[in-house]
C-alpha cells in the first residue's frame, strides 16, 4: 500500500455463546449497538463519515444489506451509504480491507467497518418437498384441489434444514467444516490429546486474560435484556478450570468411529459485533488523532477447499512473497482457532522447508513460530468464533496487546471456509 | 362583512365552499362568520344547478379548529348563552337541509364546533395527514359540544364511543376517525386531489356504497343502554371524583335525549351547553387554555435569540429522574448517552425505561419496531468518553453541591463549549452550583418532575450569569419533549416546591398540634387535589422531602422551619415513605393503611374545624405564591397557575391556585392570615403584595 491504514479505535461486544444471552438480539442490533458506541467513543460526527462496511456471513433474511440497517440503527444520517461484504470466515477482515482499498483508490477517507454475526438467529429452512407442497397449495383454487394436495404431505418434509449446519459445509467438496479438520489431523498425523492440550491452553490463556481485564479494554458491555435489566461485561464460552479429563470426555463429532475433533476442540458457535474506525495515516496526523494501530500489508489466498484450514500458511506466504517479510518481523500473532487442529496443522507447516516448497514454491519455510507470542490471550476455541465478526476482533485485539506488550508488528491471520486465508500486518506505531 | 370563505362552482356542478377566514392563520366558527355562512346557506337552498357542494379550507393544517373560545368566555348570563348556541345549531343544521349532498373534506385540525359543522354534511372524507385531529374536546373548557355534536356523533358511531370521544374530550388523527366512523373515508394526503374526485363521483353514482359501510353501534348501545350510561357514569366518578359538571351533564343530556329526534335533541344540548358555560368551573378551565396557549408560545428570553439544534443528550445519573429524563428525551428522537457509576446501573435503567416502552406499546402509540429503534439510542459509559459532541448535558445526580460542582469541572473540560450543561436540581441555587464554571453563561436549572414521563411541567431556571441562548435552548427542549416549560427565578425551592412544601409543612404541623392526618389527606382530597399532603410525603419518599424541606428552612428561616415530627419519623424511625413500605402510611401494594407508630407520636388530640385545616394548608401556600409574585420568581400569576397545576395537580376546576384566591377574596385572605399569625406565628404573616392588593380592591386576575 501507498500509506497505512490508520486504525483509530476499535472495540466488540462481549462473545456470548450461541442460544444464550444474544439469542433474542439480532445481527443488525448487536452491530448498530457497537457501531453507535464506537462512533461517539471517537467523537468524530456521525455525517462526517463516507461509509460504513460491515462484514457478516449469515445475512438475515429480514435485514438484507445488514451494514445499512446497522448505520441506520446506530444514528449515521441517511445520507451515510453503507454495505455488507462477505468472504466467510474473513468477512470481519473483508470490510477493513476494502475500506483500505477504496482510501487508497480515494474514495472516501472515513470508514467506520466491521463484523457482525448472530449464529443463534440463522434461521431454519424448509425442505424442498415442504416448498413444492406449499407452492401447489397456493396454485390449487378450490378447497378440494387444496385437500387432495395435502394428502401428498408426508411427517419427514417438516424436517427443518439447519441454516447454519448448511453454512458450515462447504458447497464444493461436500464436508462440513469439521471434516475439513479431519483431514489435516490426518494429514500431519495429529492426535486427538495434542488437540485437547491445545485446546485447554486456549482456556487457560483467555482465563486468565479475562480475569487481568485484558479483555475489558476491547468490550463495550450490553444491556442484552432490559426485561429483567442484564448487563452482559465479559465472554461466556471460556470455561473457568477447564482441564483434560472434561475434554476427552467429549465424543468426536465429525467422524463418530475414527475421529479426533470435537465440539472441545473446535471454535464455538456464537453471537457477537465488532467496529473499527479508518482513515488514512496522513488524515489521523493532521486531525491530531492518536489510533489504535495501523494496516500496512495484507493478503488473500485461495486453495483446496477441503483444506480450508491451511488458509493462514498460504496467506502468509503470498504476504511475505510479496512484501518481503519474514517471521522475524513479527513480534505477535493472532491465528484464528476455527479448530485446534487446524492451526497445529498451520504451525508445523510454517517450519516446514518441504510444505514451503511443495505448496508456495519457497526455498526456505516460512518460520518457526514462537509459541509464546501465539493467541498470547486465547482463541476462538475459548472464546468463540461469530464468523463475520472475528475477523474484526482480531485486527483490534492483535493491536491492543501490541500496545501492551511496548511491540511494533503483529500478524492476524484466519483460514476461510471455502479455501481460502486471510493474513494482515498490523503496526501499533 | 368580513370574508371567511371563497365560493365556486364548477361546470360539472360541484360547488366548492372553502373556508379561508381573512387575516387569520386558522378557521373558527365565531359568531361573524356563521353569519357569513347563514347568508350563504340561505342562498344555496335556491340553488338549481349544483349537483353537490364539498366544504373544504385553505389553511395548512386546519380544517375548523373550533369555536371562538372567547365568545363561550364572555358568556354569563344562561338565556343569552342559550340564544346563542341555538342560533349556531340553526345555521349549521341547514347544511343537512340543503337540496343536494354536502362533503366535509378534512385535512387538517377539525376540532369542536369545526368537527360539529362536518358532521352536520351528509359525507366526511379526510387525510391521514399528522395534522388531521378530529375531535370535540369542549369538555376540557367545562362545556359540551353545543352545535349538535351530542346528538349527531353518536349516530355515526354508535353511544358508547361517542360518550368515550366527548367524556374524554378525545382527539382522533384520520385513520382512527375512520375507524370510528367518524368520517366515511381516510386517504393519504398525497392522493387527496384524485380520492377526493373519485370519492365525489362515488356519492353522485352509488351513496349505498358509502352509506352500507356506516356503523349501526353495538348491541349494547342499541338494545341496553342503561348499562352504557351506568358504565359511563362510574367511569367519570373515578376518573374525575365528580368534581366536574360538563361530563356529568354530557351524560345526563345524551340519557335524556337517547331515543328522541336530532331537532329535539338539540334543544335539550342548548339548554345543557348554556348552563355549563355559565359556571366559574368553565371559566376556570378556559384561564387555563389559555394560559397554557401563551406557554405554548413563550420562548423564555425577550430578545430574539436562536435555540441551539440539539441532536445528542448527555444524562448523568441515573436514578429515578435520570431514568425519566433519559426516557423523555429517547422518546423524541434523541441520542441520549448515560453516565454511570457501574454498567449495571445501565441494566437497571433501561429496565425502568422499557417498562415505560411497554405500557406505551400496549396503548398502541408506538409500535415494538419504533420503540427497539429508540431503545437502541440509549447508549452509556462508566467514563465521559463520546461526550464531546453532546449538545447538552443533564446532570440528575445525588442533590450535593460539591459533587456537582466537580461534575461540571469535568464536563467543561470534555464537551465542546457551545454545548449547554443543565442541573435537574430541585432545590439548589443555579448561580451558587455554576460558580466554579469557566463558562457560567452555558449554565441552567431544568428542573423535572417525578413521575417525568406523566408530569408535563419542567421549571427552567436561568441562573445570574445564564446567556439567553442557553435559556432559549432549554425551553425549546423542553416544548420538543412535549413539556411545558416555566421560566422561574433562582430562589431555594424554585417555584413549585417552594409554594408546595410549606403546605406539607403546615399540614404536619396540624397532626402535631392533634389533628388526625388521615382526615387532612380526606379533606384535602375532596378539596380537589391529586392526594394529600401525607400521602404525598410518602409518594416522594421521607427522605427526598426532608432534604429539601431542610434546604428551603435555611433559606427562608423561621417560616419553613421543618415540623419536628418530621425530624422523628425521618431521622429517628427512619421511615423512607412508599418505597421502604413504611411512612406516614403502611403500603401493601395499593393499599394503605395509617401507620399507628407515626400516629403515637402525638399524644394530646384535639378536633379541628375543617374550614381551618382547609384554611392553613391552602393560604400558605397562597401567601407564598403571592411573595414569589412580588419577587418576581415567575412572570405573572397566569404562569404561576398553571405550574401549580401541572406540578402539583393543583385542582383545574379551580382555575390555579391564584384564580381560587382571587374567588375567595383577597381582604378575606388577608384576614385569615392575620389571624392566623396571631394564632400560629409569623409564617401567617400576609406577603406585602396580598396586604397592597387586599387595600387597593385588587385582583390577581
Amino acid at each position: 500500500m501507498k500509506e497505512r491504514i490508520a486504525i483509530i479505535d476499535g472495540i466488540r461486544t462481549p462473545i456470548a455463546k450461541a442460544g444464550g444471552n444474544f439469542k433474542d438480539i439480532q445481527a443488525e442490533r448487536l452491530g448498530a449497538h457497537i457501531v453507535q458506541e464506537l462512533a461517539l467513543r471517537v467523537g468524530i460526527p456521525f455525517e462526517k463519515y463516507d461509509e460504513v462496511i460491515m462484514g457478516n456471513v449469515s445475512q438475515p433474511g429480514h435485514a438484507a444489506n445488514v451494514a445499512r440497517v446497522i448505520a441506520l440503527e446506530a444514528g449515521f444520517p441517511d445520507s451515510t451509504i453503507a454495505y455488507t461484504v462477505h468472504r466467510n470466515c474473513a468477512s470481519g477482515m473483508e470490510s477493513i480491507t476494502s475500506a483500505a482499498s477504496k482510501i487508497m483508490a480515494g474514495e472516501g477517507e472515513l470508514f467506520l467497518c466491521g463484523g457482525v454475526e448472530s449464529m443463534s438467529n440463522v434461521p431454519l429452512m424448509y425442505s424442498d418437498k415442504m416448498k413444492e407442497l406449499f407452492e401447489a397449495l397456493f396454485k390449487a383454487k378450490s378447497i378440494t384441489e387444496k385437500l387432495y394436495t395435502l394428502t401428498h404431505f408426508r411427517p419427514r418434509y417438516i424436517k427443518p434444514i439447519v441454516g447454519l449446519m448448511q453454512g458450515l459445509t462447504d458447497p464444493v467438496s461436500g464436508l462440513m467444516m469439521g471434516s475439513t479438520a479431519e483431514v489435516l489431523a490426518q494429514d500431519f498425523g495429529i492426535s486427538r490429546d495434542e488437540q485437547d492440550m491445545f485446546a485447554l491452553e486456549s482456556h487457560k490463556k483467555a482465563e486468565a486474560a479475562t480475569k487481568a481485564g485484558r479483555f475489558r479494554e476491547e468490550i463495550a458491555p450490553l444491556v442484552y435484556d432490559t426485561k429483567s435489566g442484564k448487563i452482559m461485561e465479559d465472554d461466556d464460552g471460556i470455561r473457568f478450570g477447564q482441564n483434560m479429563e472434561a475434554l476427552g470426555k467429549l465424543r468426536p463429532f465429525f467422524d463418530r468411529k475414527n475421529g479426533t475433533v470435537t465440539a472441545g476442540n473446535s471454535s464455538q458457535i456464537s453471537d457477537a459485533a465488532a467496529a473499527v474506525v479508518l482513515m488514512s495515516e496522513s488524515k489521523a496526523k493532521a486531525m491530531g488523532l492518536e489510533p489504535l494501530g495501523y494496516l500496512s500489508h495484507y493478503a488473500y489466498a485461495g486453495l483446496e477447499p477441503k483444506r480450508m484450514g491451511m488458509g493462514p500458511s498460504y496467506a502468509t506466504a503470498k504476504l511475505f512473497d510479496k512484501y518481503k517479510m519474514s517471521l522475524k518481523d513479527i513480534d505477535l500473532i493472532e491465528m484464528n482457532e476455527a479448530f485446534a487442529v487446524q492451526v497445529l496443522a498451520n504451525i508445523i507447516a510454517f517450519d516446514s522447508k518441504k510444505y514451503a516448497k511443495e505448496h508456495f514454491g519457497r526455498s526456505q519455510a516460512l518460520g518457526s513460530i514462537d509459541m509464546t507470542t501465539l493467541n498470547v490471550n486465547g482463541g476462538a476455541v475459548a472464546l468463540g468464533h461469530p464468523v463475520g465478526m472475528t475477523g474484526t476482533r482480531l485486527v483490534i485485539h492483535t493491536l491492543k496487546e501490541l500496545r501492551r506488550r511496548g511491540k511494533h508488528r503483529g500478524l492476524a491471520t484466519l483460514c476461510i471456509g471455502g479455501g481460502q486465508g486471510a493474513s494482515l500486518i498490523l503496526e501499533a506505531e | 362583512m368580513m370574508k371567511a370563505f371563497e365560493f365556486t362552482l364548477d361546470n360539472n356542478g360541484i360547488a366548492t365552499l372553502c373556508l379561508d377566514l381573512e387575516d387569520s392563520a386558522v378557521n373558527i366558527l365565531s359568531s361573524e362568520v356563521l353569519r357569513a355562512l347563514d347568508a350563504k346557506f340561505n342562498e344555496l337552498k335556491k340553488a338549481e344547478d349544483i349537483r353537490l357542494l364539498q366544504i373544504t379550507s385553505a389553511k395548512e393544517g386546519i380544517f375548523i379548529a373550533g369555536a371562538d373560545i372567547a365568545e363561550i368566555e364572555d358568556l354569563r348570563d344562561e338565556d343569552e348563552a342559550y340564544e346563542k348556541v341555538r342560533e349556531g345549531q340553526k345555521i349549521l343544521s341547514q347544511i343537512s337541509t340543503l337540496p343536494f349532498p354536502t362533503l366535509a373534506v378534512i385535512n387538517g385540525a377539525c376540532l369542536g364546533g369545526g368537527l360539529e359543522l362536518a358532521l352536520c354534511c351528509d359525507y366526511r372524507l379526510c387525510t391521514e395527514n399528522s395534522a388531521t385531529k378530529i375531535g370535540l374536546p369542549e369538555v376540557n373548557l367545562g362545556v359540551l359540544p353545543g352545535f349538535g355534536g351530542t346528538q349527531r356523533l353518536k349516530r355515526l358511531t354508535g353511544l358508547s364511543k361517542a360518550l368515550e370521544l366527548i367524556l374524554g374530550g378525545k382527539i382522533l388523527n384520520g385513520k382512527k376517525a375512520e375507524k370510528l366512523g367518524v368520517v366515511d373515508a381516510c386517504v393519504p394526503q398525497g392522493y387527496l386531489e384524485f380520492k377526493q374526485k373519485s370519492f365525489i363521483e362515488l356519492i353522485l353514482s352509488n351513496p349505498e356504497k358509502i352509506l352500507q359501510k356506516r356503523k349501526k353501534g353495538s348491541w349494547m348501545d342499541r338494545f341496553l343502554p342503561q348499562l352504557v350510561f351506568s358504565y359511563a357514569r362510574k367511569n367519570v366518578a373515578a376518573k374525575t371524583k365528580n368534581k366536574y359538571p360538563a361530563p356529568l351533564a354530557v351524560l345526563d343530556l345524551l340519557e335524556k335525549t337517547n331515543s328522541k329526534e336530532v331537532q329535539e335533541g338539540l334543544e335539550y344540548e342548548a339548554r345543557a351547553f348554556a348552563k355549563l358555560a355559565i359556571t366559574d368551573i368553565s371559566k376556570n378551565l378556559i384561564g387555563l387554555f389559555y394560559a397554557s396557549e401563551a406557554l405554548k408560545k413563550e420562548r423564555g428570553v425577550k430578545r430574539r435569540v436562536k435555540a441551539l439544534p440539539i441532536k445528542m443528550i448527555n444524562v448523568i445519573g441515573a436514578g429515578v429522574m435520570g431514568s425519566g429524563i433519559v426516557f423523555q428525551f429517547s422518546k423524541i428522537g434523541k441520542l441520549v448517552r448515560m453516565k454511570l457509576r457501574r454498567y449495571e446501573q445501565a441494566a437497571q435503567a433501561l429496565k425502568t425505561i422499557q417498562k415505560v416502552y411497554d405500557g406505551i406499546i400496549k396503548r398502541h402509540r408506538l409500535t415494538p419496531a419504533e420503540v427497539n429503534m429508540k431503545m437502541g439510542h440509549i447508549t452509556y459509559t462508566t467514563e465521559f468518553d463520546g461526550f464531546n459532541n453532546c449538545d447538552l448535558a443533564l446532570e440528575a445526580i445525588i442533590e450535593d453541591k460539591k459533587a456537582k460542582q466537580e461534575l461540571y469541572e469535568q464536563l467543561e473540560e470534555i464537551m465542546d463549549e457551545k454545548a449547554i450543561i443543565a442541573s435537574n436540581t430541585s432545590s439548589l441555587s443555579i448561580t451558587m452550583l455554576s460558580e466554579k464554571m469557566k463558562n457560567p453563561e452555558r449554565f441552567v436549572g431544568m428542573h423535572f418532575f417525578n413521575p417525568v414521563p406523566r408530569m408535563p411541567l419542567v421549571e427552567i431556571i436561568p441562573g445570574k450569569k445564564t446567556s439567553d441562548k442557553s435559556i432559549a435552548t432549554v425551553v425549546a427542549l423542553a416544548k420538543e419533549a412535549g413539556k411545558t416549560p416555566v421560566v422561574v427565578g433562582d430562589c431555594a425551592g424554585f417555584l413549585v416546591n417552594r409554594i408546595l412544601l410549606p403546605y406539607i409543612n403546615e399540614a404536619v404541623r396540624m397532626f402535631e398540634e392533634g389533628a388526625d392526618y388521615e382526615k387532612i389527606d380526606a379533606l384535602i382530597l375532596d378539596f380537589g387535589m391529586p392526594m394529600g399532603p401525607f400521602v404525598l410525603a410518602d409518594e416522594v419518599g421521607l427522605d427526598v422531602g426532608y432534604k429539601v424541606a431542610k434546604v428551603l428552612e435555611d433559606a427562608y428561616g423561621e417560616r419553613m422551619k421543618v415540623s419536628s415530627i418530621l425530624d422523628r419519623v425521618y431521622q429517628q424511625m427512619q421511615l423512607l415513605g412508599k418505597k421502604s413500605g413504611k411512612g406516614f402510611y403502611i403500603h401493601s401494594g395499593k393499599k394503605r393503611q395509617v401507620n399507628s407508630e407515626v400516629v403515637g407520636l402525638v399524644f394530646s388530640k384535639r378536633t379541628f374545624d375543617e374550614q381551618e385545616i382547609i384554611d392553613r394548608a391552602i393560604l400558605i401556600m397562597i401567601n407564598e405564591a403571592a411573595m414569589c409574585l412580588q419577587e418576581g420568581i415567575v412572570e405573572n400569576a397566569q404562569y404561576l397557575d398553571m405550574a401549580m397545576v401541572m406540578g402539583t395537580g393543583f385542582p383545574p376546576f379551580r382555575g390555579g391556585l391564584l384564580r381560587y384566591a382571587d374567588s375567595i377574596g383577597i381582604s378575606n385572605i388577608v384576614m385569615t392570615l392575620e389571624s392566623l399569625a396571631k394564632n400560629y406565628g409569623i409564617r401567617f404573616e400576609p406577603a406585602k403584595l396580598l396586604q397592597d392588593m387586599a387595600k387597593n380592591n385588587k385582583t390577581f386576575y
